[in-house]
């Protein structure tokens, strides 16, 4: 497969789970800001999904129709979803004689939605969770499309080591940026509200009932999201996959490239499946999500080293 | 309500209609879909426009527009009325292309080895010296099976009396081909049950021949030689034809930074490493195709390409250096190349061309420029044109002024009105001109012409000029089977 196929197809993946991760956040956020007696803040929101600069943060944190705005139609915000989907249609125009042709009319159809005037009129002056819900299906399509399509071969492997790449890296943001809310406010360790929408952000709210009878506690959430092995969200679970689908890339032609990544992945992998929630608190929860996510980095820059930029 | 009122089709004197002939009478061709259309209301047929318009944009059939920064998406006009043509008008197009390019590519072969025809007499030797797509890097250089046209898209025209002309051969990297069969898919989505009730002949096998084509140029005896299509870019307005081509082909779509030339040969930068290619079925222009040969500016192509070539390890489709037989001043020795090469009476026929380098030719269309349509010989896409009967005095005085600045730049034709075919425009059916460009293949087990084409169409009243730059469209193009 040519490099820069790979990596199109690598990246395109990666700005659509993004953009699922943004909108499910959203969706849960705005529900929760109807739900308060508080001003309600957006700011953890706006600083995991866009990176913005502080005073666009303040100017807008606490009014969600514009966050929502921002976050879904800002051009000048790299992450908004219009930009993402955007660069994932680039990319996936670049590549369709290797996506299925129904993977490209989803992704040209989840673009064409994004930009049809009604979204923007749902965000302004009607319901807003009905602009996140047509989006979320868009992606849902998309999903349900790759997965009953698409070849099991190389394309997909790099489609999924970017998946679950973005997604590992999304989780650890979310866990990473919630627990120093933590450390500045030291009651909303037992704000049950407070760890409810973190759950629900991330599809795990129904599995940590199951899991944990005995109600919202800190520590059980970073268990499910950092080692739950049946989460599909969690650390352990993307990493896992990660390293399943590189495994697949494995050929005679570069092993020595093959040899060094999978060296790097395979590190990552037992570092996490050889914590604990005592181990991670002895190490301090903070300095250990960053280690995790310079790792998943790290393995992002080999992977265009070795395998997309064919230095 | 019925809309097809044939009483307000308003044809145009002196002008072949596809569809109609006289006094409400149609020809035969055009029965049955007319009457098809009878039974359906305007909201019926808008709504089939709208279905048209929506297929093409959820495919991403579309072309951008980059104004202001942000990229408008636009797809090409499409009339939903099909352009039909007879088995017996089809037989006669095919033999008559046919006959055309054997001439042409036994023209490339003489004209980049010993030049008989020059030496002959037929075509003066400063005519095509003086050709900038003339290539002295293909002189004596082999090609497999000695074919240089591989693919080419012969634009045809209809006078009033129904000849057909030939008014471009395109011998190098003719586009549109998507759109042959595109159309036809939202056709069929469009009238259901139509196409077969009409015996409308198939244009799928298309992209198969063409992968078979390639395949059979390898210059390596394996059993999987690496063919690619290679594109511009993502920018190019063609992209989309690229990407369907490819994906219908199963080949690689790369671009000239996935490929590299090491030891005169080609390959392509994958994630195991290089990999040799063995065909190149290119949609970049000579000038830009290799760096170190042509336009050093270029980008787009691959540096050494040129000597991987040369040296036989690489196939490349169509050959560099096609420029020559499709020059416009070139275009007018055709009919003497068929007689020269294959002692035959040409079939189609040539539109009169004067060529301004000529000084009485040059004369006679400076008498006339109101009758003629002027051309560039190097350009194409409708571009650099002067449509006499449409243009003020000014216009005529300072394009003579451009002319006399490099008269062999020009050539000359008299205006052919082009036939009309009947459009859904605003409610009702109008005629609009319209030409065909049918497209060629050539293999080495002989030449395929896929029953259909581009059927391009100049929706603007009056228009003559069908190029999509110039605010043309097109229509599906059906060739019945009896």
């Amino acid at each position: 497969m040519l490099s820069r196929v790979a990596s199109s197809l690598y990246w395109l993946s990666r700005y659509v789970e993004r953009s699922d991760g943004i909108l499910r956040m959203l969706k849960i956020n705005y529900a929760s800001s109807q739900d308060t007696i508080q001003e309600f803040t957006w700011t953890p929101v706006i600083r995991i999904s866009s990176g913005g600069n502080e005073a666009e943060i303040s100017s807008i944190k606490n009014d969600s129709r514009s966050v929502i705005e921002y976050l879904l139609f800002n051009r000048d915000n790299p992450n908004s979803i219009i930009n993402m989907i955007t660069l994932a249609r680039e990319n996936a125009r670049s590549v369709q004689e290797h996506i299925a042709k129904d993977l490209w009319q989803c992704l040209n159809e989840y673009y064409h939605t994004v930009k049809d005037p009604k979204l923007l009129w749902y965000v302004q002056k009607d319901d807003p969770v009905t602009a996140l819900d047509i989006l979320i299906k868009q992606v849902m399509l998309y999903y349900g499309t790759a997965g009953s399509i698409m070849e099991r071969g190389e394309s997909r492997s790099f489609m999924s080591i970017g998946k679950y790449l973005e997604r590992s890296i999304q989780s650890i943001d979310i866990l990473d940026i919630k627990f120093i809310s933590i450390s500045n406010n030291p009651d909303l360790l037992t704000d049950t509200s407070y760890w409810q929408h973190l759950l629900l952000s991330l599809g795990g709210y129904e599995l940590y009932l199951k899991t944990y009878r005995k109600g919202f506690e800190a520590e059980n959430v970073l268990e499910l999201v950092m080692l739950n092995n049946d989460f599909p969200r969690s650390a352990k679970y993307s990493v896992n996959n990660i390293y399943r689908y590189f495994e697949r890339l494995k050929s005679d032609k570069n092993i020595e490239h093959y040899n060094k990544l999978s060296f790097n992945i395979g590190r990552l992998n037992s570092t996490i499946t050889y914590s604990s929630v005592n181990s991670m608190k002895a190490e301090g929860l903070h300095p250990y999500l960053v280690k995790i996510r310079s790792e998943l980095y790290g393995i992002g820059n080999l992977l265009n080293e070795y395998y997309f930029a064919n230095a | 309500m019925n809309t097809i009122n044939l009483n307000r089709y308003d044809h145009i004197s002196n002008t072949w209609d596809e569809m109609y002939i006289a006094d409400n009478h149609l020809r035969e061709q055009y029965h049955r879909i007319i009457s098809y259309l009878e039974n359906e209301s305007a909201n019926d047929l808008n709504k089939k426009e709208e279905l048209a318009k929506r297929l093409f944009m959820s495919q991403g059939i579309t072309f951008t527009v980059y104004d202001s920064g942000e990229g408008i998406e636009k797809i090409f006009p499409f009339d939903i009325i099909p352009r039909i043509i007879t088995c017996a008008e089809w037989t006669f197009i095919e033999k008559g292309i046919k006959q055309r390019l054997k001439a042409l590519n036994l023209f490339l072969k003489d004209v980049y080895n010993n030049q008989f025809i020059i030496r002959d007499g037929v075509i003066p030797a400063s005519l095509i010296y003086s050709c900038p797509h003339f290539l002295r890097e293909m002189h004596q250089l082999n090609v497999p099976y000695d074919i240089y046209i591989h693919i080419a898209g012969i634009d045809l025209i209809r006078d009033y009396d129904g000849t057909f002309y030939v008014l471009e051969d395109n011998l190098r990297t003719p586009s549109g081909v998507s759109y042959m069969l595109e159309n036809r898919e939202i056709t069929k989505r469009l009238f259901p049950d139509l196409l077969p009730q009409c015996k409308v002949r198939s244009v799928t096998e298309y992209p198969s021949i063409l992968y078979k084509n390639l395949l059979s140029l390898s210059p390596r005896a394996v059993a999987n030689p690496t063919i690619v299509l290679l594109s511009p870019g993502m920018y190019n307005s063609a992209y989309y034809e690229h990407t369907t081509l490819a994906r219908l082909m199963g080949v690689e779509l790369v671009e000239g930074r996935d490929l590299v030339v090491r030891d005169q040969k080609v390959y392509m930068k994958t994630t195991t490493g290089l990999q040799q290619v063995d065909v190149i079925y290119r949609r970049v222009d000579d000038e830009f195709i290799d760096p170190l040969v042509f336009n050093p500016k270029s980008v787009l192509g691959v540096a050494g390409l040129m000597s991987a070539y040369r040296k036989g390890n690489v196939a490349i489709i169509n050959a560099t250096g096609n420029g020559v037989a499709d020059d416009k001043a070139v275009y007018s020795y055709v009919p003497d190349m068929i007689k020269y090469y294959l002692n035959e009476t040409p079939l189609l026929k040539n539109v009169p061309t004067y060529s301004l380098g000529n000084p009485e030719h040059k004369e006679y269309v400076f008498q006339n420029m109101h009758k003629m349509v002027i051309k560039k010989t190097n350009e194409s896409g409708g571009y650099g044109m002067l449509m006499g009967h449409a243009a003020s005095e000014s216009e005529i005085e300072s394009y003579k002024k451009e002319i006399l600045k490099d008269p062999r730049n020009f050539i000359a034709q008299p205006t052919i009105s082009l036939s009309t075919a009947p459009c859904y425009l605003d409610g009702m059916l109008q005629p609009r001109r319209v030409d065909l460009r049918p497209y060629a293949l050539v293999g080495p087990d002989g030449i395929s012409i896929v029953p259909g084409g581009l059927t391009r169409v100049a929706l603007k009243e009056g228009s003559l000029v069908v190029n999509s730059s110039q605010g043309g469209g097109s229509k599906d193009t059906w060739v019945l089977a009896s």
